[in-house]
């Protein structure tokens, strides 16, 4: 599969918040993009973006006629390392009727982890959107319902973040 | 013997209190339908044909704590499911029995270091009769575990306190 359709689209419309874009990896290591006989296993198309634009993008990835991203695979967030001064923020869409997905990226700031909410794009965002903010401590802006999902409402600290300092004890019970 | 002999018509048959509750209670230990995550699976198979479970008169799984007699913490339980574990426990009716079965329920198992939420040890909201080894453990090693719990209240007494297991 060629992936540069997708890209070239998102530069054409002038995408919101398109930061960058990536060719993706090659099916076999050391092999040229396009050089493989199973292209498509190399990974999907990859774009970096403003994660304070992100809902614009997303509205541009769903309607465009060329993009149609109707799914939404995933949003996580990724702690990279402690003294990294970024959160990564990763969404995978697809679309069944193009048969494509992308991989988006978003780098967001220790200091300041506030960004809007997906929700009003994609209605499966809000569970993913819950889990990031409980796991990482992320403030999704707008979003409808922020409640933790796993975790128990008055646990204290991320747990998923590398800085993370793990709880003497919940309730009276003891955690060692 | 000599005291009560032929005092009393044909097919009365005399006995000690405790034999005949200890008797009619480790024989119909019926557990709660209750699993938090693999072990359930090796726990299903001992409720089924082939280890059958029913052999000790412990097959009839109830759906209700209200109705049951013994909790098998079959998996792992965190901070968030212990609560309602130990609300369950408290809703079962007395005299109640616990298994704390594979190694996540006894103490914590695999997520003893890393995992932030996991209870390290079902025993620190509800008290636990019989601890079985395994990650999960064998449907044999359960019914060795009914069968310890069986022991256990087949010593134990209505006017003192369960004797502690060897």
């Amino acid at each position: 599969m060629n992936f540069d359709g997708i890209h070239d689209r998102l530069r054409v419309i002038q995408a919101p918040g398109l930061l960058g874009a990536d060719l993706p990896r090659a099916a076999i290591p050391g092999a040229k993009h396009g050089e493989s006989k199973d292209a498509g296993r190399g990974g999907d198309a990859f774009v970096l973006v403003d994660p304070q634009k992100i809902v614009p993008f997303l509205h541009v990835c769903r309607d465009e006629d060329r993009l149609r991203f109707d799914v939404l695979v995933d949003l996580s967030a990724t702690d990279p390392k402690a003294e990294d001064p970024n959160l990564w923020i990763n969404i995978n869409l697809l679309s069944v009727e193009r048969r494509q997905r992308l991989a988006i990226k978003a780098l967001l700031p220790k200091t300041d982890l506030k960004m809007p909410s997906s929700t009003a794009i994609y209605r499966a965002a809000q569970w993913h959107e819950r889990e990031c903010a409980e796991m990482f401590g992320i403030t999704f802006v707008g979003h409808p319902d922020p409640r933790h999902v796993l975790l128990p409402d008055d646990w204290v600290g991320y747990p998923l973040r590398k800085d993370y300092v793990f709880p003497k004890e919940y309730h009276g019970i003891s955690c060692e | 013997m000599g005291l009560i002999e032929h005092q009393f018509e044909e097919n009365v048959l005399t006995t000690r209190v405790d034999w005949l509750l200890n008797w009619a209670r480790l024989n119909s230990i019926w557990p709660m339908t209750f699993g938090l995550a693999c072990c359930a699976i090796e726990m299903m198979a001992v409720g089924a044909a082939h280890h059958d479970i029913d052999r000790f008169g412990a097959g009839a799984f109830r759906a209700s704590p209200r109705q049951a007699d013994l909790m098998i913490v079959a998996g792992t339980v965190n901070f968030k499911m212990g609560e309602r574990v130990k609300r369950l426990y408290d809703q079962m009716p007395s005299p109640k029995y616990v298994i704390a079965m594979g190694a996540c329920a006894t103490g914590g198992g695999p997520y003893f270091k890393f995992g932030y939420t996991v209870m390290k040890g079902v025993d620190r909201c509800v008290p636990v009769d019989v601890y079985i080894a395994g990650c999960p453990p064998r449907p044999e090693a359960l019914l060795e575990g009914l069968m310890k719990l069986q022991e256990k209240i087949r010593r134990s007494s209505v006017v003192r306190r369960p004797a502690r297991m060897a």
